[in-house]
Formats: structure tokens, C-alpha cells, sequence
């Protein structure tokens, strides 16, 4: 019984998220300003400080930057906006 | 014996001092105040080959029982991360482990994942991947993991599995969500006569048992605009976990999880929480020998595990003093109830850690943990730990 609750929670859920998701397709829902202005630079210490340490953006290449941030995007699941500015920055040291 | 566990604990520590600090200082002596130009060489595939390696010293005792300890486990595993185009990413984890009876190592591909970025929240991907189950497993349980040891209550639900599935990242106003839902061969029912693994689930499957998949999904929320606080929910579903056409292949399991993650820094203190619950239940079964039913070789019990644990650290990273604000100093405690009346089950383990980190580079710790394990009706177990990972 407890199981079945659970899982109903958690089908609930997703079926909101579903509905978040298409909502967000459907209207184009609009970033607040204060949003869409952090720079890469401020995206870097809030969401890679979540959980490791900031990395020191002398580490890689471009290149490497390149497949690493495509590696945080998925492992993380970051929004397209962020890895791009994060990506961005980091690679402003080499 | 202390006297000794101090010593050698000691040693490790200076040994893993030196060459750290050495990795360190090689880039401290040798500036390169004109860097060479580190752009793109041309080519549209990007390729890095990440991994780590790690080495671990650890003296356990049991209370009343002489005290064991090595220099173990050492290994290494790398990561090839490659960028074939902007839609195309492959993810892959090798892990190569020395043989703790000695001669050789085992080689194991611990992940294989090929991703392709449909639209920006919407990136699908097949493989032998970690789901998004809580926030330790194939989140926190490497470099990150500022404890040294795993928490006794993680790595008892899904663990990475072969299958599909679709993940992505959406901006919801000052909010954000994250989300992920799968399709995989799932848990193996282990149906052993013996009773001693009888009820064990095996996820490192890469060919299923039965028709039937797994279905999974998590979903992650941070309410905050900085990021600072993670909250996620996750579960997986298995209708039938036994082999097919046997007694046992109806038997379903079912899995979830709760976890929230929350940083910030409070100059010139930065603070770290993290908490996790999680349970998973296999349906209860009989094992006879026979069709009749009427030879009992392991009688059902109530297969429920359940696991939590919840840690803080806390680290001066605002400090000017360059060796002061490395540090990291953490505390954590735990608990995981395995089901009593199974052979390898037992009375609930509680375990209490404190830790102390040194953060050479950003990825770059070296770890020294305290581990306490009670458990009712058993001797007080401790381990001392000493941990050391080079992230590359």
C-alpha cells in the first residue's frame, strides 16, 4: 500500500513536470532579467561549487573544455544557458 | 597497536603530503607567466581524457578483537569524454582496480553512455549509465566526497544499469528544474537455496533476465536564483526482477529516494549540507525445492532496506592564509537497516564520521576520517582512514 502511495506521488510529479516542460515549450516562458544577465563568471562559482570545488579555468584547453562542460552539462544536468556561459568563461584564461 | 595505527597513519599521510604537495609546487616553481596559446587545434571532435587515481590506507578494530590494517583499496579509472559534434557526447568510465589478494587487477567499464542533445532541456541517452538515484551515488561518491568512506546507507537501491532514457535542465523563473526518466533491464532477483544471498538484487547486469524493464526517474528542484539548495525525489520500478519462467520472475521491486544539497558561503565560511533518504522493497517470496510447495529451503521475510545519512562541512575558504583555507572539516551520520530476518541482513548499523580535508588543488583532496560503527547486539567497530585522489 505504501509503495503504491509512493509511486502515485512520484507519477504525480513527473506528470507536473511534463506539464511544466510543454508549458515551457509552448509559451516560451520569459528568464527574469536578473537571470538572463549572470555572467558566466557568477554561474561558474554557484553551480559547480554545489558539488566539487570551482575549477581553476587554466586546467584545460579549449578543447578539453569543450567535452569537459559538455560532461557537466549531463552529469549535472545544467540548463543550456548556464553550461554555454560557464563554457564561455572558462575558456576566456587560455 | 595505537601507538603503530598513529605511525603508519602518519606515514601514509606525509607520503601523500609530499607528493601532493609536490603536484602542487610544480606549478608554483615553474610559472609560466606567458602560457602558450591553448586554443582549438582545428577538428571538429573534442576529446579529454579525464579519470583519477586514488590510494587508501585504513586500521579498522573491532571492539575486543585485534585490529586490521592496510593499505587498500588502489586504483585507477579513467574517463574519455568525447564531443563528436554539438549533439553527439560519449561518456565513458574505465575503472582498473588492484587485486587486494595481489597479482594483477580487475578492469571494469563502469559506465558507457552515449548522449544526444535533442533540444536544449530535452538530451536523450543509451548505455550502461547511474541514474539520478539520490545525491551520493554517481554525484558525490569520488572526489567529492569530502568523508573518505561511503556512507553506510547508500549503494543498496539502483545502481548503474543498461538502458535509456531522457534527462535536461529547465529555468523556471528564478527556479530551476532538473528531471530524468529512464527505461532499463533493472535489478536481477538473486534466488540462492543456500539463503545467504536469497532476496539480493545484482544491477551490473548487461543482458536482462526476463522480458520486463525498469522504469526510473528523478525529479530535481532549486527553488533559490543562486543555486545554493538542491531538493530532488527519485524512484525506479521494477515489475519482475526473477528469471524467466521461473517462480520467482514475478517478483517486483520498487525504489526511492530523498535528497537535498545545499551550499553557500558565509564569508568567510563556506557551508555544506547534504541529506539522503532512500528504500528499496522486493516483494517477499518462499523458496522450496519443489512444485508442491511443501519443502521449505528459505522462508520469506520482509525485504525492505532503508538508508539515510546527513553531513555538514564546513571550510574557511575566505581566509587569506592560503593552507588554512584548504581545509575542510566535516562531520556526518548515518544509518542502514537491512531486512532482520534475512541471512544477510541484521539489526539497523548506525555510523558516525568525522573528517578532515586538505584541498591541494580544486580536485585534489587529501582525507583523513574517524569512522564509528554500533550496532545493537554487536561490537563497537572504528576505522581510521586515510584517503588520497588525483583528479585529472
Amino acid at each position: 500500500m505504501k509503495t503504491r502511495i509512493r509511486f502515485t506521488i512520484l507519477s504525480v510529479s513527473f506528470a507536473l513536470l511534463g506539464a511544466v516542460i510543454i508549458s515551457a515549450g509552448v509559451t516560451s516562458c520569459k528568464v527574469p532579467e536578473a537571470i538572463a544577465a549572470k555572467s558566466g563568471a557568477q554561474l561558474w562559482g554557484e553551480n559547480c561549487n554545489r558539488c566539487h570545488n570551482a575549477p581553476d579555468p587554466r586546467t584545460y584547453s579549449d578543447d578539453q573544455w569543450d567535452a569537459a562542460c559538455e560532461h557537466m552539462r549531463q552529469k549535472a544536468i545544467l540548463t543550456n544557458a548556464e553550461i554555454v556561459k560557464i563554457k564561455d568563461f572558462l575558456k576566456s584564461a587560455n | 597497536m595505537i601507538a603503530f595505527q598513529t605511525l603508519a597513519m602518519g606515514i601514509f599521510g606525509l607520503f601523500s603530503f609530499g607528493v601532493l604537495k609536490a603536484q602542487s609546487d610544480s606549478t608554483a616553481q615553474n610559472p609560466t607567466p606567458d602560457p602558450p596559446p591553448n586554443k582549438a587545434r582545428g577538428g571538429s571532435q573534442k576529446v579529454l581524457l579525464a579519470g583519477k587515481a586514488s590510494a587508501m590506507w585504513q586500521s579498522s578494530e573491532i571492539k575486543g578483537s585485534p585490529s586490521a590494517n592496510s593499505f587498500n583499496p588502489i586504483g585507477l579509472m579513467l574517463m574519455p569524454l568525447v564531443k563528436i559534434n554539438e549533439r553527439l557526447f560519449l561518456d565513458a568510465q574505465i575503472e582498473v582496480d588492484a587485486n587486494p589478494d595481489g597479482g594483477g587487477a580487475s578492469v571494469n567499464l563502469n559506465e558507457l553512455i552515449i548522449y544526444y542533445r535533442v533540444a536544449p532541456a530535452i538530451n536523450l541517452f543509451a548505455g550502461n549509465f547511474s541514474p539520478k538515484y539520490g545525491i551520493f551515488l554517481g554525484v558525490l561518491d569520488d572526489f567529492t566526497n569530502r568523508y573518505a568512506t561511503s556512507p553506510i546507507g547508500m549503494g543498496h537501491g539502483p545502481q548503474t544499469q543498461t538502458g535509456i532514457g531522457v534527462q535536461g535542465g529547465i529555468q523556471v523563473g528564478y527556479s530551476k528544474l532538473n528531471y530524468q526518466l529512464y527505461v532499463s533491464n533493472g535489478p536481477q532477483l538473486t534466488v540462492d537455496s543456500s539463503g545467504t544471498n536469497n532476496g539480493v538484487l545484482n544491477y551490473g547486469n548487461y543482458t536482462d533476465n526476463n522480458k520486463n524493464k525498469a522504469v526510473g526517474g528523478s525529479i530535481g528542484f532549486l527553488p533559490f536564483s543562486n543555486s545554493s539548495l538542491q531538493v530532488d525525489l527519485s524512484g525506479q520500478y521494477a515489475g519482475k526482477t526473477g528469471d524467466a519462467g521461473t517462480a520467482f520472475e514475478n517478483i517486483s521491486s520498487s525504489s526511492w529516494a530523498a535528497d537535498l544539497n545545499y551550499f553557500h558561503v558565509f564569508n568567510p565560511i563556506m557551508v555544506r549540507v547534504l541529506a539522503e533518504y532512500n528504500s528499496t522493497q522486493t516483494q517477499n517470496f518462499n523458496l522450496y525445492t519443489d512444485d508442491s510447495h511443501t519443502s521449505l529451503l528459505v522462508p520469506q521475510f520482509n525485504n525492505l532496506q532503508t538508508g539515510w545519512f546527513a553531513g555538514a562541512t564546513l571550510r574557511a575558504s575566505g581566509l587569506k592564509n592560503a593552507v588554512l583555507s584548504n581545509f575542510e572539516l566535516g562531520g556526518r551520520v548515518g544509518s542502514f537497516t537491512a531486512p532482520k530476518d534475512a541471512m544477510w541482513g541484521g539489526n539497523m548499523v548506525n555510523q558516525t564520521t568525522v573528517c578532515l580535508t586538505y584541498w591541494f588543488t580544486w580536485k585534489t583532496p587529501l582525507n583523513f576520517a574517524y569512522d564509528v560503527y554500533t550496532q545493537s547486539g554487536s561490537p563497537t567497530q572504528t576505522a581510521w582512514v586515510v584517503r588520497s585522489i588525483f583528479f585529472f
